[in-house]
């Protein structure tokens, strides 16, 4: 089959408007929201957009006979390459698959297709007093299907848990473009866990068709603190020792002084200029419980060394202070051209350690690096600032990653906590895992997807699910069974 | 800390050859290697209170058991989490997270006496998977020991992670076809401050379930359990926990919407419900049939209001049951007269139509012959087999044992 007869099948399966193949269409799916440079990129043969879920798996049943790799997307809001095709094949874009099928609110679930935009499921179920808990920071863009390919967490998954704890069920088409349902509203299911097993999987075991997804009660009341320090380290304290006493906000974000200075003139948040750096915390709940909290927490704080604690509790001034927590990515444009950050996880305990050295590494490669994050988890966004433009930059930002990657695993960190690993940081795999540990995750792909159709080259280390190299693990593994006749 | 619980003869009927009790990890693997080669089924063993679960194996040569993996491996008090080995006994767990005023939030059945291994290989909850779901939720990092003769390792010591699959939710439920878990490291919670229970009691089962679901539509996140029991009447518990002032306040506003009852406080609330989940323990059913059914939360009323007279109708009689019906589960405890293989086919058949699923939990194993005690083939079985097929390609962990005879 040659390109042009592809195309063809591919309009009669979705129709002639939801297919793409011209080059000038095509360039836009070889980006994702990663960064140039760090992630390598290889245009699409053709990217569809497929209506149902019979055309998806239609799509799939071609894609698989013209022995074509499928990479499904989303918004295309991902920062590690997750949605960017390595080996060319086919993009489903699933962003016309939008409508919220159904909202039960006796239940709490919603129905929903892949193409849904966060934020916007919440819009609807807010009038009826619930929201969809995953809340990334993409929200009002990215998609409930791309949520799930990569587990996303967001500010308030520190009280509320990540994506996997608010999918109940979900509809696949498998690689074989056979269609399969996963988990639905009532507990125990019998056999393997496939919807725990889907989540986070970056879109290489099946292409998520519909989600049934749970909601959760908005609270009686919410309460916004701000908390101003003089530098990082005692914000970073004030975060451990909220911990430790047995609080769990619904949100705990710090920004450091980078941060402040761009994002306090762009939106006037009103965080302190001269802080070094500030905490954002969110308690929600019911009244009392939330007041007393909140005291409790302010006390915390002054106590570790707060210049100045601040709270609100209506919906304007918690907004606010929200803004400049939310659009500081955007106001990054004010400091450099460009940044670049990871979201390495470190024990919360050695937060005030692990943000020294970000800012001796900041130090070394003279690269200013802009702290704003998910301090109540340990989930760092080290940013660093630079200009693709000037010669060495780029290279410079990716030493220093590297840098800031493996001090976080020394201290047992993780390599993401919400973006995933993509193409991106497939490189690092080994540094958390050994053969084996990678073994059985292959052992996870080679079930669903044994030719390797779905999204290729993502997640395990360069060369690892190439042919020859699953070939020779099949064969350890007869020989070690005492099979010998392959 | 480990469990003094020692192997059984026989697994469901089926005699046991050999005990082995490894060590590391690593010498788990061994033993599961060898056992693969030589063709011989392994039945991994925790504490024991959940033998009864599952198909009758086809095998069992080798019991497993993991009571000398025990140890607490790490645990971080300001950081919120505990890496403990797979044999550890779940009440000691507890008591070294008590110390430091944190918890695993789950009550299942013989909790105490089953293993962290154990717990999670069969994915158990109790009434309080209302507010704080199932270990599912709180697993970050899992260790397994594979027919492969490998150690593999997934996840971390950090509450949030997406480094590569999320293996740990795959084996949570997994009943040990796909390794051994030799330890796991949880995200632990801060223990409430304050608990009450508030126990009322209805002539009605719809009556209850009305009030419950009353009381969950006004009571915010700190209601913690909704169980309905007819031991002798319809009964209704809720637990409220959280900070001191709070439970108190919830409490008053839910005699207003309950009615009267008995207002448990702290230690007698704990206790109360600590009798009402061994009451309903499918181990210490002996003769009788233990059921779980599943359903969609809006439906468990309508369940628990139709099962009576079905079940009835099949010459059985219900002597326990229990809901939770937020979960949209309902565990049911029978008493099938004349039973045989085929009287508990007869009522497995009737079962599976009445809900989503219908899992019997536990049963004589003569009466297991044959079906399926985990219900109708579940979806995507081909994708489970492949699984299954990866991990342990000859069968060699608890064979015949999982959903779909796997």
């Amino acid at each position: 089959m040659n390109r042009d007869q592809l195309v063809e099948r591919l309009k009669a399966i979705v129709g002639p408007g939801a297919v793409f193949s011209r080059p000038a269409d095509l360039l836009v799916y070889e980006y994702d929201g990663s960064v140039d440079g760090a992630v390598e990129t290889a245009a699409p043969t053709a990217v569809v957009l497929p209506g149902n879920t019979a055309e998806v798996a239609e799509v799939v049943r071609l894609a698989r006979a013209a022995n074509l790799p499928v990479v499904a997307r989303g918004a295309g809001t991902g920062l590690s390459g997750g949605a960017v095709p390595q080996n060319g094949g086919i993009i489903i874009a699933l962003t016309r698959m939008n409508s919220v099928i159904e909202i039960d609110r006796e239940d709490r679930t919603a129905l929903v297709e892949p193409g849904v935009i966060n934020l916007e499921l919440s819009e609807q179920t807010l009038p009826l007093g619930y929201f969809f808990a995953p809340d990334p920071s993409s929200q009002r863009a990215c998609t409930i299907g791309g949520n799930v390919a990569e587990n996303s967490g967001g500010p308030h998954c520190l009280k509320y848990g990540v994506t996997s704890n608010h999918i109940l069920g979900l509809e696949v088409v498998l690689p074989d473009g056979s269609i399969v349902w996963t988990g639905g509203r009532s507990p125990g299911t019998a056999g393997y866990d496939l919807t725990g097993a889907m989540v986070g999987s970056e879109g290489m075991l099946g292409i998520v068709t519909r989600a049934l997804v749970r909601l959760t009660p908005t609270p009686d009341v919410t309460l916004v603190l701000l908390a101003a320090f003089p530098d990082i380290e005692t914000a970073s304290q004030a975060t451990s020792q909220i911990i430790a006493a047995g609080i769990v906000p619904a949100a705990l974000e710090m920004m450091d002084n980078l941060t402040i200075q761009a994002v306090e003139p762009a939106y006037h948040a009103g965080y302190p200029m001269d802080a070094g750096a500030v905490l954002l915390i969110e308690i929600d709940g019911i009244e009392d419980d939330v007041l007393s909290t909140g005291e409790e927490i302010a006390g915390i704080c002054h106590t570790a060394g707060a210049t100045e604690v601040r709270s609100a509790t209506e919906k304007d001034e918690r907004d606010l202070l929200w803004k400049g927590r939310k659009m500081a990515l955007a106001a990054m444009g004010r400091l450099s051209p460009n940044y670049y950050l990871h979201d390495t996880v470190v024990p919360r305990s050695k937060l005030p350690a692990t943000l020294k050295r970000v800012e001796e590494i900041s130090q070394d490669f003279d690269l200013p690096i802009a702290n704003v994050f998910h301090a109540g988890d340990g989930n760092l966004h080290p940013l660093m600032l630079f200009d693709r433009r000037k010669p060495g930059d780029t290279e410079r930002v990716l030493l220093a990653s590297k840098e800031i990657i493996s001090y976080c695993v020394e201290v047992g960190g993780a390599l993401s906590g919400e973006h995933g690993i993509g193409t991106e940081k497939r490189g690092y795999m080994t540094l958390v895992y050994t053969a084996d540990d990678l073994a059985a995750m292959a052992g996870l792909k080679n079930s669903f997807d044994p030719s390797g159709l779905f999204n290729p080259e993502k997640v395990f280390p360069k060369g690892y699910m190439c042919g020859e190299v699953r070939a020779l693990r099949m064969q350890a593994m007869a020989q070690k069974h005492g099979i010998y006749a392959l | 800390m480990h469990s003094d619980f020692l192997i059984p003869q026989t697994i469901d009927g089926v005699a046991v050859g050999e005990h082995v009790v490894p060590q590391t990890a690593e010498e788990t693997a061994a033993i599961l290697a060898d056992a693969s080669r030589l063709g011989q089924a392994v039945i991994p063993v925790g504490g024991g209170t959940s033998l009864a679960l599952g198909n009758p194996p086809r095998g069992a040569d080798l019991a497993l058991s993991t009571r000398a993996l025990s140890q607490v491996i790490d645990y971080e008090p300001t950081d919120l989490v505990l890496s403990v080995g797979a044999g550890a006994r779940f009440g000691d767990v507890q008591a070294v997270l008590g110390e430091h005023g944190q918890r695993l939030p789950l009550d299942p059945a013989g909790g105490n006496d089953a293993t962290i291994g154990g717990l999670i290989a069969t994915a158990r909850w109790g009434p309080l998977r209302h507010s704080a779901g199932t270990l599912r939720d709180l697993l970050i990092g899992i260790a397994v020991a594979h027919p492969s003769g490998t150690v593999s390792k997934a996840g971390g010591m950090v509450v949030k992670n997406v480094t590569g699959y999320d293996m740990p939710r795959l084996y949570h439920g997994s009943l040990g076809t796909l390794g051994v878990i030799t330890s796991a490291n949880f995200k632990v919670l801060p223990r409430p401050r304050a608990e009450a229970t508030l126990v009322t009691e209805y002539a009605s089962s719809a009556e209850a379930f009305e009030t419950a679901t009353r009381i969950r539509d006004s009571g915010g996140p700190v209601v913690a359990a909704l169980e309905i029991d007819d031991g002798n009447h319809w009964l209704l518990a809720t637990r409220i926990e959280g900070r001191d002032r709070t439970v108190r306040a919830i409490a008053e506003r839910l005699a207003g919407l309950a009615g009267p009852g008995l207002a448990l406080e702290q230690d007698e609330s704990a206790a109360w419900w600590q009798r009402y989940v061994a009451s309903l323990d499918p181990a210490t059913a002996h003769e009788n049939v233990t059921i779980r059914f599943g359903i969609r939360p809006r439906a468990t009323s309508a369940l628990v209001e139709g099962l009576a007279p079905v079940l009835a109708a099949l010459n059985t009689r219900v002597t326990a049951l229990g809901a939770t019906p937020a979960v949209g589960s309902v565990l049911v405890r029978l008493e099938v007269r004349d039973g045989s293989a085929a009287r508990l086919a007869e009522v497995q058949r009737v079962a599976v139509d009445l809900a989503e699923s219908a899992t019997i939990l536990a049963a004589p194993p003569g009466w297991k012959q044959g079906l399926d005690v985990w219900g109708a083939s579940p979806a995507g079985l081909v994708v489970m087999t492949e699984i299954r097929e990866q991990f342990d390609p000859r069968r060699t962990l608890n064979p015949g044992r999982f959903a779909g005879f796997l």
